[in-house]
């Protein structure tokens, strides 16, 4: 791939997570939240994306992000209150930029919105605020570097970059730049027009005060200064009074701040929109100094230096300057007017007054700040592949590491004494770092969980019926391997509780309920599993007609009787359903049955339970990973074999408990007062080797039966690494993966249903199906 | 003991394409041979996992390297019974189509380069019902059936088990 394209690639990427953020946020909003940082997170999201877009060309994605962004804009500048944003309005938009996001991604027409745009342009239009006027310059920044940069979480990166380019673009194209000297931006106001006092226009300062991770987001000053019109700058000078002291410095961070003045035409509108791309709002002031200022101040700079101490003296010179033009209330009026000068001409004094205030003493709050700095919050995009080769290359050294123990173990005793400790500690390491890599490749819920809510918006108004979504323990943490096998159940559970589960709005008046319904999706850890249930409010699963349906098609007998619950069950057979009409949303009868295949393919398990008239509740228990199990390693004849923890839930001696037989032959026991089937381990897996069975394990199947397994020997309990079986060979009955034990040789870990199925059909392939629906 | 094979090498050493190198390994008197490209090293013999209910010739899987790979018994495929495996036996692991797998021979012999006419279409064999010889090459001493390294492992996987159930 070219290297332009894989950015494209990377930044379609970004936006995926960006317009998770930008989800959230508003939901968050819209469920009441009234946190100033949900409005400013969400605010950058579509800003980051549209700087992206714009890079990349994708002028509809950046037309529209531009008139989203705007309206959120008057929302974080105040002028719409957050109570009386029209949310519903912005969660579409999001909807609608996604569109567009995946249009752009895949090279197709974008669908054009004019009915959101519309829409969009009325929101800020109430008659006090100024027409579609640029936020005004913030009335009291803090001084920049006391504040940890305002977008830590801000996902940036590539979208920034596309900044870059397109900055870089866009300054090739302009006349280069004047301050574009390649010593830097200190000295003289650079090779430009002088100061031309009868130049058209107005005397402008423009105090840039970039936030330090400025270079990670792969900004540097030459392209925010280059997006400047060359002609109309006057002088540009560097303030470095900001700069911590050598030994804390961070060469990451950018600590230089530049004054800027400039004779020009544009509005503050046309200068915001220079820098649009590289800068947020915070990042730069706008003043109007009083023309006979223009003149003072790049004498007053004239010799402003590399050395910190100087220039901060320079720069308490200029402070003073500025502190005088805050003073002469004319400053404050600017003959020029432009179309929306009121409220900048407000804050101009005060903001020309602040950096008095700050430079007051420019090291004393510089040098705390630095200790004190709060980390960047710095993420690396790592190859999933890389990591399991790693994930991979630690399951190895945990089995040298076993077989360490066990060759130590057959030391002479002095020998092993001195080593057992050793021993020890690198046994702790390396279950240390098998947990760390297992971390990273943890990964929050929320990834799956986030594209919900547009899943139930859009459901929602398919069916006409209204819901509302509540997520809960988005943040729980489980495996990559795991997170990437959510999307699908989780959407099918969802559909089923909007299509069968809830009612339609009249009909829940009608049975006394609130017109919305509710949806809860709830994840949580559970006994090491993660469980997520998928909660509604609605009439719960219509028992006769499910039994009804379920007779028809022959999966249930004419004159069996069930329980409710087994009929609630039923909801998982094939080819089962019970919706009225056949809908585009869900209705063709393959949902349930395949999320329950799919889970169970995982290792996980789905249980439904419902309550006629009050509502359903589908439970999905997964396993926290599909890389590493916490194994029971047991013996039967010669072979070993790793029952899942997850999976037993007793052990006993055989001799203790009584076997019996059953007419057929079939051996059971009896286990706190249930009859247990029971099954010889050895016999149904064919081990090798003369088996004596003394131990029986009681495990639970899927679908929540006990039965007995009898083997010779437990070996020890161990967290296994697993190991596919079909890479290189193929699905082996009995067994869902395999494992490399101590002594580096194979061992299977144990299905037990895959393991019963083996047992009652002999040594035939699993059966379809079908028979497991009844 | 492991003796990697650098493949590249060989391939490389032998320009024209009119020539095949063949690896040649014996079972019993019996000489097999496969494209030297097809493996990927040769180790000894290590003992290996049984697999529940598996064709015959599948000996079991083992750990190569923090990879499970099922071990076929060339001696079982070719139905003269089972190797009885000592650690004088070899295992040759092959890369066929997308898998990796071993096979369980007596010893390896020798790398061969035979000019492409020299191999003959394998007669149509009646003892060869799984079409596992793929052609012979005659060399001065020996006759190399050319094994179908892909007929040896598909039998190992599930359509055997439903056959050897049938019989059952």
């Amino acid at each position: 791939m070219d290297p332009l394209a894989e950015l494209k690639q990377t930044f379609f990427q970004e936006c995926e997570e960006l317009l998770g953020a930008l989800e959230l946020k508003l939901q968050a909003l819209d469920e009441g939240s009234t946190d100033p940082e949900d409005v400013n997170a969400a605010f950058r999201a579509i800003h980051s994306i549209k700087g992206g877009a714009g890079a990349f060309g994708c002028t509809e994605l950046v037309g529209f992000a531009h008139v989203f962004e705007a309206s959120l804009d008057h929302l974080r500048s105040g002028r719409v209150a957050v109570e009386d944003a029209p949310f519903t309005l912005f969660l579409r938009c999001a909807d609608a930029v996604a569109d567009l996001v995946s249009a752009a991604r895949n090279d197709e027409p974008a669908t054009e919105r004019p009915d959101l745009l519309a829409a969009l342009e009325q929101v800020g239009k109430e008659p006090q605020a100024p027409v579609a006027a640029p936020p005004p310059a913030p009335v009291a920044p803090a001084p920049a570097p006391a504040v940890p940069a305002a977008n830590n979480d801000a996902p940036i990166g590539i979208a920034a970059l596309g900044n870059l380019l397109a900055m870089v673009e866009a300054k090739t194209a302009a006349p280069a730049p004047a301050a574009a000297s390649d010593d830097g931006w200190d000295d003289e106001p650079a090779a430009s027009p002088a100061p031309a006092a009868g130049k058209p226009g107005r005397n402008v300062h423009l105090r840039i005060m970039p936030e330090p991770d400025l270079f990670r987001r792969v900004i540097e000053p030459r392209v925010v200064l280059g997006s400047l019109p060359a002609d109309d700058i006057i002088s540009i000078r560097c303030d470095l009074s900001q700069v911590p002291p050598l030994e804390s410095i961070d060469v990451s961070d950018c600590w230089m701040r530049f004054d800027v003045d400039l004779r020009t035409e544009l509005s503050v509108e046309d200068l915001h929109g220079r820098f649009d791309f590289s800068l947020a709002n915070e990042e730069f002031e706008i003043s109007f100094p009083e023309p006979e200022a223009v003149i003072e101040v790049p004498q007053a700079v004239e010799a402003p230096a590399a050395e910190p101490e100087v220039s901060s003296a320079v720069a308490a010179d200029l402070s003073a300057i500025l502190a005088k033009l805050g003073a002469a209330p004319e400053a404050a009026s600017e003959p020029d007017i432009q179309p929306a000068p009121a409220p900048v001409a407000v804050a101009a004094p005060v903001v020309a007054a602040e950096p008095a205030v700050a430079r007051a003493a420019p090291r004393a709050p510089a040098a705390p700040d630095n200790s004190g700095r709060q980390r960047q919050a710095v993420s690396v995009r790592v190859d999933l592949d890389r990591i399991d080769k790693l994930m991979n290359l630690v399951g190895e050294i945990v089995i040298t590491q076993s077989m360490l123990v066990e060759c130590v173990r057959s030391l002479p005793y002095d020998v092993h004494a001195k080593t057992a400790e050793g021993m020890l500690t690198l046994s702790r390491q390396t279950r240390e770092l098998q947990d760390h890599v297992m971390a990273v490749r943890a990964q929050p819920v929320k990834a799956v969980f986030q594209r919900m809510p547009r899943l139930v918006r859009e459901l929602a108004q398919t069916l006409g019926k209204e819901v509302r979504l509540v997520l809960e323990g988005e943040n729980t943490e489980v495996d990559k391997t795991i997170i990437e096998e959510l999307a699908d159940p989780l959407t099918h559970m969802i559909r089923n509780s909007m299509d069968h589960g809830l009612e339609t709005p009249d009909e829940r008046v009608a049975a006394g309920k609130p017109r919305e319904g509710t949806i809860k999706l709830i994840a949580e850890h559970r006994a090491g599993r993660i469980v997520i249930s998928v909660t509604d409010d609605g009439r719960g699963i219509g028992r006769d007609r499910l039994l009804a349906k379920a007779r028809s098609r022959g999966l249930v007998g004419a004159d069996e009787r069930l329980q409710p619950e087994e009929i609630d069950q039923l909801i998982f057979a094939a080819g089962l359903s019970t919706a009225e009409v056949i809908s585009d949303v869900s209705g063709r009868g393959v949902g349930m049955d395949v999320v329950r295949r799919n889970v169970e393919s995982l290792g996980g398990r789905i249980s439904v339970d419902s309550e006629p008239g009050r509502g359903c509740k589908f439970t999905l228990a997964l396993p926290l990973t599909l890389a590493v199990l916490e194994g029971m390693v047991i013996r039967c004849g010669d072979d070993r074999y790793v029952i899942p923890i997850a999976s037993v839930i007793e052990t006993q001696h055989l001799a203790s408990t009584p076997i019996e037989r059953l007419p057929f032959g079939q051996e059971v026991l009896r286990w706190r007062g249930e009859v247990t089937p029971l099954y010889r381990l050895g016999d149904v897996m064919g081990s090798m080797g003369q088996t004596h069975e003394n131990i029986v394990i009681i495990a639970e199947t899927e679908r929540g039966n006990n039965v007995g397994i009898a083997v010779d020997e437990i070996v020890g309990q161990q967290q296994v690494v697993v190991k596919s079986l079909e890479a290189n060979y193929g699905a082996v009955n009995g067994a869902s993966a395999a494992t490399i034990l101590g002594d580096g040789l194979v061992a299977l870990i144990l299905d037990i249903d895959s393991m019963l199925r083996l047992a009652a059909t002999g040594n035939r392939p699993p059966q379809s199906d079908l028979k497991m629906a009844g | 003991m492991t003796l990697q094979l650098g493949e590249k090498h060989f391939s490389s050493a032998q320009p024209e394409s009119a020539a095949r190198r063949i690896v040649t390994f014996k079972v019993g008197d019996r000489t097999f041979g496969i494209d030297v490209g097809m493996v990927r090293e040769i180790k000894g013999w290590q003992a290996t996992t049984p697999l529940p209910h598996a064709a015959p010739h599948v000996r079991g899987v083992l750990n190569l390297r923090g990879v499970i790979l099922a071990v076929y018994d060339l001696r079982t495929a070719i139905g003269l019974g089972a190797t009885e495996a000592t650690a004088t036996h070899v295992i040759v692991v092959v890369d066929v189509e997308d898998k990796t797998a071993g096979l369980l021979v007596d010893s390896v012999s020798d790398i061969v380069d035979v000019p492409v006419s020299a191999v003959r279409p394998a007669p149509d064999l009646e003892r060869d019902e799984h079409g596992l010889i793929e052609g012979l090459v005659l060399l001065d001493t020996d006759i190399v059936a050319l094994l179908d390294l892909a007929a040896v492992i598909r039998d190992g996987g599930a359509e055997a088990q439903i056959k050897t159930s049938r019989a059952a």
